[in-house]
């Protein structure tokens, strides 16, 4: 079976950098050692490898689609959703009173990371669904918890998330689907939703919708907006089910991801939808952040995976095809001697070292959110707030590295194939086209953007800034402690202070009231901040594979900590310096984006 | 139904195998392990299988250091029951055996199961020597077996065909392709395998008959040679002259 990802790699950052085992002290996690962490990602493995990586391009073939009224989808979606609910792998990190197993976030991360890699188009199934369940534990009344989550957790029920609308997408403020106050408690919910993925098939019995819609004489905007669970199904007094008013009006055909149905559903078309409401009325928003936060670090864990997997496909090509004869010294080539394998040409070998730094040093971040995670809710409780404000801080660069520099690392996967990887035999022309989604949903990187550069940056008046500036000089300062780490660790505190310089120059045009200017570049300001943090991650990696090296104390070969080290130098060398012509851009004062003219500019 | 399956570990198959010591002993460094693929997909689920049908428990053996506890723990998070490792080096085949014929006579078992052949040293010995000194019967390379009441039959694959062969408790056997189907752990499993019983006992004094005096790697495999589709001549040639099959 061909490669599709590195569980050396994942053992590496899972073990040695990030000392996951460490949690096993905390008591929310005690029942845990290494051991379980191990067997529990060898098993992902086996199973990734017998069940999701042999329909990956299958599923391609056979898009979901829409046929006589109905959402077709491929049989596998129907195994996963069965196999993971026996496997305890929906809700795992729940707590052990509503079924879950209080599996830490930052191994759960570990896992999908192995299931997004195999097939990008599968786990989103049982991903929702164990979102949509967490929602409506924490927010909803024990009766909707006893109705709806056991059978979610058994994969016998599909959870979603509703949120867009055809006039509503980035913009949340301005849905319209409208909740009426029934005698019981209940709500008739009334309109449309677009774009639902994982919303309808044959596979799941019921699926169980959480959907934003507005209270009849809610305030307009974004606090007038509360969450419902509205199920395609109601649960009658005899736990035998009956239609709720879900109708399934199509699924969207895609450039990628065909095996991820997309649906457009209406409710309550005939006035016989009814929902409950989850949590408090107009604070829905708020609540759906709570999926959409752990959402987006999903759809990082997608897009990075997905750019794995083409690296280890256009990797083994690289090392098959040979093509062309190396240039040596004096400029001559040999013509009567074998052609080299390609992999041999320093341009193809950039090309992979590029996919590899861009993919492992985003494995690196997500996992590291990851484990804020853990730590934001169940370590000590002085560092709660810290470790919380970190992952806030990390979560859009979590989302949107892997997503845009995800496509740029498959595109250069593309590129060492040639022109076969524009083909359809070689899977690398499909990547291409999955991960194209990751920058879309899941807020679009505009939006995460300006949510970094708007909200998280300057967050409690840059209190988690500071708390990851203190992280990264730790990182420096350990750096720091080998001579041929130092120039690195130089960078990364000169890269630093910039990334404070930038701030600083953007921030003034906030405190003079030109908000709009303030964040016309958000999205500039993501590319550049966004490769400090993974050159953070590389230097990190690279010091804990130099420890290992120097105390030989190694799990894995020598070689093995000497590629991380290699690969941490060419970040440095290819990627890092790109920050320099970012500052550029972005502390000229010149503005020519802001409609300050008419749109003719454009013409 | 007392079963008992033998298990050991062997380097991952994307492992780079090198030899130290003036080639006289397998470098263990930078090597990642996995549960024997015979022993965990076959040996274990068939005694897992007969366990849930007819009651009784499964207990796994290992000879071997601390360092193999992850495998066994894999063993239990399938579903074994409890686990012994004996504690020390598996020297050689008959070492092995002999430790573990000695704890299976202790302890009395009905079944002993094991893989057909560890995927490493391939050398297909350890089972029929616990059997022989057991001095019970031993069916090798089982594809298929069914149990009735103390009778098993069991189909063996050979040569062109299949041996069907019955047998009474106690019995060794060594499980091949077919004879169960891979599990693989649960969540629910992998957690539950922390608070299942692992023995660690002392070994035995038992005499080694064998010294691995080297190692060799087989000839690297040639690269492939890609031959233009008009120039059948040169195929033959090749197929002829340098890989010699035609
Ligand atoms: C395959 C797929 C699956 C999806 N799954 C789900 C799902 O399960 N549930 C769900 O609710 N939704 C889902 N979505 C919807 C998705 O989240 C939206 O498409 C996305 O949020 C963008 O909204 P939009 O398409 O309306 O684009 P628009 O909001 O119209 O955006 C168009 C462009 O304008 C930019 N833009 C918009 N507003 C601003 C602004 N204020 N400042 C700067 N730039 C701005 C955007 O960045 C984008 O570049 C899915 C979409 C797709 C394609």
């Amino acid at each position: 079976m061909a490669e599709y990802m590195s569980m050396n790699t994942l053992r590496f950052i899972i073990h040695e950098m990030l000392q996951v085992e460490k949690l096993c002290a905390l008591p929310r996690y005690q029942d845990y050692d290494k051991e379980s962490f191990d067997i529990l990602l060898d098993s992902t493995k086996a199973y990734a490898d017998k069940a999701l990586f042999p329909v990956f391009k299958e599923m391609d073939e056979q898009p979901a689609r829409f046929e006589n009224g109905k959402v077709i989808v491929h049989p596998s979606v129907g195994q996963i959703m069965k196999d993971s609910g026996e496997r305890g792998a929906i809700g795992s990190t729940f707590d052990y009173e509503v079924g879950g197993l209080q599996l830490p976030h930052v191994l759960h991360s570990a896992v999908t990371h192995i299931a997004q890699s195999a097939n990008n188009s599968l786990p989103g199934y049982t991903g929702l669904t164990g979102g949509a369940a967490n929602l409506i534990i924490s927010f909803g009344e024990q009766s909707l918890i006893e109705k709806f989550v056991p059978k979610m957790m058994k994969g016998e029920w599909a959870g979603t998330m509703c949120l867009t609308e055809p006039q509503a997408g980035s913009s949340l403020s301005d849905i319209t689907t409208a909740a009426s106050p029934n005698d019981d408690g209940s709500y008739q919910i009334k309109g449309q939703k677009i774009f639902i993925s994982g919303g309808d098939h044959e596979y799941s019995e019921n699926f169980v919708h959480l959907v934003l819609a507005r209270v009849d004489g809610a305030p307009l905007g974004t606090k007038g907006i509360s969450l419902f669970v509205v199920p395609k199904f109601r649960i009658k007094e005899d736990e035998t089910l009956e239609p709720n008013d879900v109708i399934t009006a199509g699924d969207f055909q895609k450039m990628g991801q065909k095996g991820y149905c997309t649906t457009h559903l209406v409710f309550g078309e005939n006035d016989n939808c009814q929902g409950w409401l989850v949590g408090t009325k107009n604070k829905g928003l708020k609540h759906m952040f709570q999926m959409m936060n752990g959402a987006r670090i999903d759809v990082g864990l997608t897009a990075v995976s997905t750019a794995t997997a083409a690296y280890h496909a256009s990797l083994q090509y690289a090392k098959e095809r040979p093509q062309g004869r190396r240039v040596e010294s004096g400029g001559v080539k040999n013509a009567s001697e074998e052609q080299t394998p390609i992999i041999n040409h320093p341009d193809v070998r950039r090309m992979l070292l590029l996919q590899k730094s861009i993919t492992e040093g985003a494995i690196a971040l997500l996992l590291q959110a990851s484990l804020y995670q853990d730590m934001s809710e169940a370590g000590p409780e002085e560092d709660r707030v810290r470790y919380h404000d970190l992952l806030e801080l990390l979560t859009p660069i979590a989302k949107t590295y892997p997503s845009e520099m995800g496509r740029v690392s498959i595109s250069n996967g593309v590129q060492v194939l040639g022109g076969y990887g524009f083909c359809t035999d070689f899977p690398l022309e499909q990547y291409y086209r999955d991960i194209r989604i990751m920058a879309l949903y899941e807020g679009t990187t505009g939006i995460q953007s300006l949510d970094l550069l708007g909200r998280k940056v300057i967050m409690k008046n840059g209190e988690a800034m500071k708390h990851l500036t203190k992280e990264i000089i730790e990182t420096i300062t350990n750096a720091a402690n080998y001579d041929d780490l130092k120039p690195y660790a130089e960078e990364l505190k000169n890269a630093s202070k910039q990334l404070q310089e930038v701030i600083m120059h953007l921030v003034q045009y906030a405190m003079k009231g030109e908000h709009e200017r303030f964040i016309a570049d958000a999205t500039v300001f993501m590319d550049f901040m966004s490769t400090i943090t993974i050159a953070w991650q590389w230097l990190k990696m690279a010091t804990v594979a130099k420890t290992a090296l120097i105390t030989g104390n190694t799990t894995f070969e020598t070689s093995f900590y000497e590629n991380k080290i290699h690969t941490m130098r060419f970040f440095f060398k290819y990627e890092l310096p790109k920050i320099h012509g970012l500052k550029v851009t972005l502390m000229r004062p010149e503005s020519l984006t802001i409609l300050e003219q008419d749109q003719s500019i454009l013409a | 139904m007392k079963l008992l399956v033998c298990v050991t570990k062997t380097p991952e198959t994307t492992a780079k195998i090198a030899f130290t010591a003036n080639g006289t002993a397998f470098d263990t460094n930078g090597v990642q392990y996995i549960m024997n693929p015979y022993d965990e997909w076959y040996a274990l689920v068939r005694a897992l299988e007969l366990k849930e049908a007819q009651g009784g428990s499964v207990c796994l053996i290992n000879v071997g250091s601390p360092s193999n506890d992850t495998v066994i723990r894999k063993g239990l998070a399938i579903g074994a029951d409890e686990a012994v490792r004996i504690n020390a080096e598996p020297k050689s085949s008959l070492y092995v055996a002999k430790q573990i014929a000695n704890y299976a006579k202790s302890e009395g078992f009905d079944i002993v199961f094991a893989g057909k052949e560890s995927i490493d040293y391939n050398g297909s010995e350890v089972s029929a020597m616990i059997a022989e000194l057991l001095d019970v019967p031993f069916i090798s390379y089982a594809s298929h077996m069914e149990l009735e009441g103390n009778v098993a039959t069991v189909s063996r694959d050979i040569e062109g065909g299949t041996e069907v062969v019955e047998v009474a408790t106690p019995f060794v056997i060594s499980a091949a392709k077919g004879l169960a189907e891979q599990r693989i752990p649960n969540m629910r499993g992998i957690m539950m395998a922390k608070r299942k019983p692992l023995k660690v006992v002392e070994p035995i004094a038992a005499d080694d008959l064998t010294e691995a005096v080297g190692y060799e790697l087989p000839p690297a495999k040639s690269a492939v040679k890609l031959i233009d589709p008009e120039n059948m001549d040169e195929l033959v040639r090749l197929l002829s002259e340098e890989a010699k099959v035609i």
